[in-house]
C-alpha cells in the first residue's frame, strides 16, 4: 500500500489499492432563474421590509430617543423577561465606573488587573488632611472589561448603566477619584458587586530564613493584617555569628487578607510568596 | 397663451439690459440691443435650469437616501434639516472644501476635461425636456432624438475619464461602461420607437399633449415601458448594472481616483442622470404634467406651478422604483447583462415595436377591427 513519508496512505496511487465505496455526493442545487425568482421574489421581500419599516424603523435614533425611554419599556426586555424601566437599562451594564472613595482600601488590585493599563493611583483628598491613593480612570483607554470591579475586594469599584461619556477632548476623559465618587453617589442602576472569592486560595506565605523582620510589608498592608510578632533570638554558639535583624516576624491574618500582593512588592528580601492554596 | 421659460427670460433680460441702458452713459447706450437681449436670455435660461435641475438633483439623492433607509430597516440621513434634507447640501459643502489631489500619473487633460464633460452633456439634455406648460425651454421638433443622443454621449466621457486616471479600477470600469453600451442602446431606441410610431412625432411636446388626450402610453406599451426602463437603468449605471461602479470589486469603480469636488461632480450628474431618465419616462409613457381632470383637481390646476409639481411627484415615484430594484436586486455580471440585453429586451422591444405598429394599424386611439 502507497504511504507517504509520514505514512499517511496515498488513496488509489498503488494498483489494486481497494478504493471503498464511491462517495456520495449531493448534486448541487439548480440555480434560481426566471424573472419570478430572480427579480419578482426579491422585490417583493424588499416591499414587505419597506412597509413594515415604514412606521418605525428598529433604529433608535439615538441622541434623541434612548432605550432606556417609556417608549422603549415594552418593547426591550433584559434576559430575565422583566421589562427595562425609566432611566434604566441592563444592571449588569458595564459603563462609567463609580467609585466609592470612603471604603476604598487602596489595595492596587483594580490597578493591576486592569488589562489595558487604564489605571492611575491617585492621591485623592479625603477632607480634614487626610488623603488616600485611589483609582482614577483614563476612559480613553479602558475597553469595559469589569475586570477592576471584580477584583475589588471591598466593593467599593462598581460599574454603572451610564454610557455617555463623550467628551470633547481627551483630558475629560480621564475621570478622578473624586468624579467617579459623585457617580456612586447619583444612584445609577449599578452592577451587582460580586464579592465571592474561591475556596483555597492561596495566601501569603514567609520564608522565614530571609526575613529580617523590617516592617514593611505591616507598614504597607492596606488592611492591616499583617503583625509582627516576636520570635525568640537564638543564642549564639561559639564562633557563630547571628545574623543581623530585629527579631520580628510577619504572621497574616488570613481572613482579612485581601490578596493584593503588596506586602510582597514591598518586602526587600523577597520572602514573602504565594502558596498553600490548591 | 402661456408662456415659457424662455419668454420670461426674454423679458428679465429686456427689463435688465433696458434699466441698464437707460442708466449708463451714452457711449454704453447699445447694451439693450435685440442680439444682446437675446444673448442674456440664453443664458438666463441655461442658469434656471442648471440651477433647478441640481437643486432637483441633490434633493433626489436626499430622497434615495430617505427610501433606502427604510428598505434597509433603518432611517437613513436624520441630522442636517428637516429630516435630514440639507445632508447633501452640508456633504457637498464638505467635498468642495476639500484638497485636490490628482494621481501623479494621471494624464490631467482628460482627467479633469471628462467629470465636466459628463456634467455639461447631462444638464444639456435637460434644455429639451419641456418639463411643464410654463417650463418649456424651446420648441425643437427632433427633441426627442436629441436628447436620446446627448444622453449616450456620457459613456464616452466616462471612458476617457477612466482611461487617464491611469488606474487599473478606473479603466476596467471605464472599459465596462463601453461594453455596457451594447448592452442596452438597441432595445432603449427600440422601445423609444413604438412611442413615436403611436405619435408620429418626435417632438416631446407633441408626444406629451397626445398622451393628455389619448391617456398614458404605459398602458397600451407596457412592454414598452419595462423594456425603457430597464434600458434606463443600464444607461444611468444604477443597481442591478452598475457594472462601471462595482463598488464591491473595484474600488470605486471609473471614479476612484476623483477626489473632493471632482467626485463631487460625478456624483451628481451620476443622480442627474437618472433624474433625466426618471424625466424620460414620465415624459415618454406617464402622460408628462396634465393633471388628471376632475372636481377635485380643478383648483389644483389653476394654480400655477401644479403642472410643475405633479410632473415632480411623477418623476419621484418613478424614481423610486428605481431605489426599490437597487433595494432588492444584486449587481449582475457582464455577460449577464449582455444577455439580458440581447435575449430578453431585444426581442422584446421588437415585439413591442410590432404591438405599437398593430394598434397604429387598427386605428389608435379609436381602436376598430381593420375592415378587410
Ligand atoms: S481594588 Fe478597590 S479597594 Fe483596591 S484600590 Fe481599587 S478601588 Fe480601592
Ligand atoms: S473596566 Fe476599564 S479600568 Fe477596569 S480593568 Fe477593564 S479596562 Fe481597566
Ligand atoms: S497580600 Fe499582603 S499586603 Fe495585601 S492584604 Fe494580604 S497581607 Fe496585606
Amino acid at each position: 500500500m502507497a504511504t507517504d513519508v509520514k505514512g499517511i496512505e496515498l488513496a488509489g496511487k498503488a494498483k489494486g489499492t481497494p478504493t471503498g465505496p464511491p462517495v456520495k455526493r449531493t448534486p448541487p442545487a439548480p440555480e434560481p432563474s426566471g424573472v419570478v425568482s430572480l427579480v419578482a421574489y426579491p422585490m417583493a421581500t424588499a416591499a414587505r421590509q419597506f412597509v413594515r419599516s415604514l412606521w418605525r424603523p428598529s433604529t433608535i435614533l439615538y441622541p434623541y430617543e434612548r432605550l432606556e425611554d417609556p417608549t422603549f419599556r415594552n418593547e426591550v426586555k433584559v434576559a430575565s423577561g422583566a421589562p427595562i424601566g425609566v432611566g434604566q437599562i441592563w444592571d449588569n451594564y458595564r459603563g462609567v465606573h463609580a467609585l466609592n472613595i470612603r471604603t476604598c482600601i487602596s489595595c492596587n488590585l483594580c490597578m493591576f488587573s486592569c488589562p489595558d493599563t487604564c489605571i492611575e493611583m491617585v492621591n485623592t483628598d479625603l477632607g480634614g488632611g487626610k488623603t488616600k491613593k485611589c483609582p482614577e480612570i483614563d476612559y480613553g483607554k479602558c475597553s469595559f472589561c469589569g475586570f477592576c470591579s471584580d477584583a475589588c475586594p471591598e466593593g467599593c469599584l462598581t460599574m454603572t448603566a451610564s454610557y455617555t461619556i463623550t467628551t470633547h477632548t481627551r483630558s475629560e476623559m480621564i475621570y478622578s477619584p473624586e468624579r467617579m465618587f459623585a457617580v456612586y453617589k447619583s444612584k445609577l442602576p449599578m452592577n451587582p458587586i460580586r464579592l465571592a472569592r474561591p475556596e483555597n486560595e492561596d495566601r501569603i506565605l514567609l520564608d522565614e530564613d530571609l526575613c529580617i523582620g523590617c516592617n514593611a510589608c505591616a507598614r504597607d498592608c492596606p488592611t492591616k493584617c499583617i503583625t509582627m510578632m516576636d520570635i525568640p533570638k537564638p543564642t549564639a554558639k561559639p564562633g557563630e555569628k547571628l545574623p543581623r535583624r530585629i527579631w520580628k516576624e510577619p504572621t497574616v491574618n488570613d481572613e482579612d487578607c485581601v490578596r493584593c500582593g503588596t506586602c510582597i512588592s514591598v518586602c526587600p528580601k523577597e520572602c514573602l510568596y504565594w502558596g498553600g492554596g490548591k | 397663451m402661456t408662456t415659457t421659460l424662455y419668454g420670461v427670460a426674454q423679458g428679465l433680460s429686456q427689463l435688465l439690459l433696458g434699466t441698464l441702458a437707460r442708466v449708463l452713459p451714452s457711449a454704453l447706450a447699445g447694451v439693450d440691443s435685440p442680439g444682446a437681449v437675446e444673448a442674456l436670455a440664453v443664458i438666463i435660461v441655461g442658469v434656471i435650469i442648471l440651477a433647478t435641475s441640481m437643486v432637483n438633483a441633490i434633493v433626489l439623492i436626499w430622497w434615495e437616501r430617505k427610501l433606502l433607509g427604510r428598505f434597509m430597516d433603518r432611517r437613513g440621513a436624520m441630522h442636517v434639516g428637516f429630516a435630514g434634507l440639507l445632508q447633501n447640501f452640508a456633504d457637498g459643502l464638505k467635498l468642495f472644501r476639500k484638497q485636490p489631489l490628482t494621481p501623479a500619473e494621471a494624464d490631467r487633460l482628460g482627467y479633469y476635461l471628462a467629470p465636466a464633460a459628463y456634467l455639461a452633456t447631462s444638464l444639456m439634455i435637460l434644455g429639451f425636456l419641456p418639463i411643464s406648460t410654463g417650463f418649456i425651454p424651446g420648441v425643437a421638433p427632433l427633441s426627442l432624438l436629441m436628447a436620446l443622443a446627448i444622453f449616450s454621449f456620457a459613456p464616452f466621457f466616462i471612458f476617457v475619464g477612466a482611461w487617464s486616471a491611469n488606474n487599473k479600477y478606473s479603466l476596467i470600469g471605464g472599459m465596462r461602461t463601453a461594453a455596457q453600451l451594447v448592452a442596452y442602446e438597441i432595445p432603449l431606441l427600440f422601445a423609444v420607437v413604438s412611442v413615436v410610431l403611436l405619435t408620429g412625432s418626435f417632438d416631446l411636446n407633441t408626444i406629451v399633449m397626445d398622451q393628455a388626450k389619448d391617456g398614458w402610453f404605459a398602458l397600451p406599451l407596457v412592454l414598452g415601458l419595462i423594456v425603457f426602463t430597464v434600458a434606463m437603468l443600464a444607461e444611468v449605471e444604477r443597481i442591478p448594472f452598475d457594472l462601471p461602479e462595482a463598488e464591491a470589486e473595484l474600488v470605486e469603480g471609473w471614479n476612484t481616483e476623483y477626489g473632493g469636488m471632482l467626485f463631487a461632480m460625478t456624483m451628481l450628474t451620476d443622480y442627474l442622470r437618472g433624474l433625466v431618465a426618471s424625466y424620460l419616462i414620465v415624459l415618454l409613457f406617464l402622460g408628462w404634467w396634465p393633471l388628471p381632470a376632475g372636481p377635485l383637481t380643478a383648483p389644483l390646476v389653476s394654480f400655477p406651478l401644479a403642472g410643475i409639481l405633479w410632473f415632480q411627484v411623477k418623476v419621484y415615484v418613478v424614481f423610486a422604483v428605481f431605489v426599490w430594484i437597487r433595494a432588492s436586486l444584486p449587481r449582475v455580471r457582464t455577460d449577464q447583462l449582455l444577455q439580458i440585453g440581447w435575449k430578453r429586451m431585444i426581442p422584446l422591444s421588437l415585439l413591442n415595436v410590432v404591438w405599437a405598429a398593430a394598434l397604429v394599424v387598427w386605428g389608435w386611439p379609436h381602436l376598430r377591427w381593420p375592415s378587410v
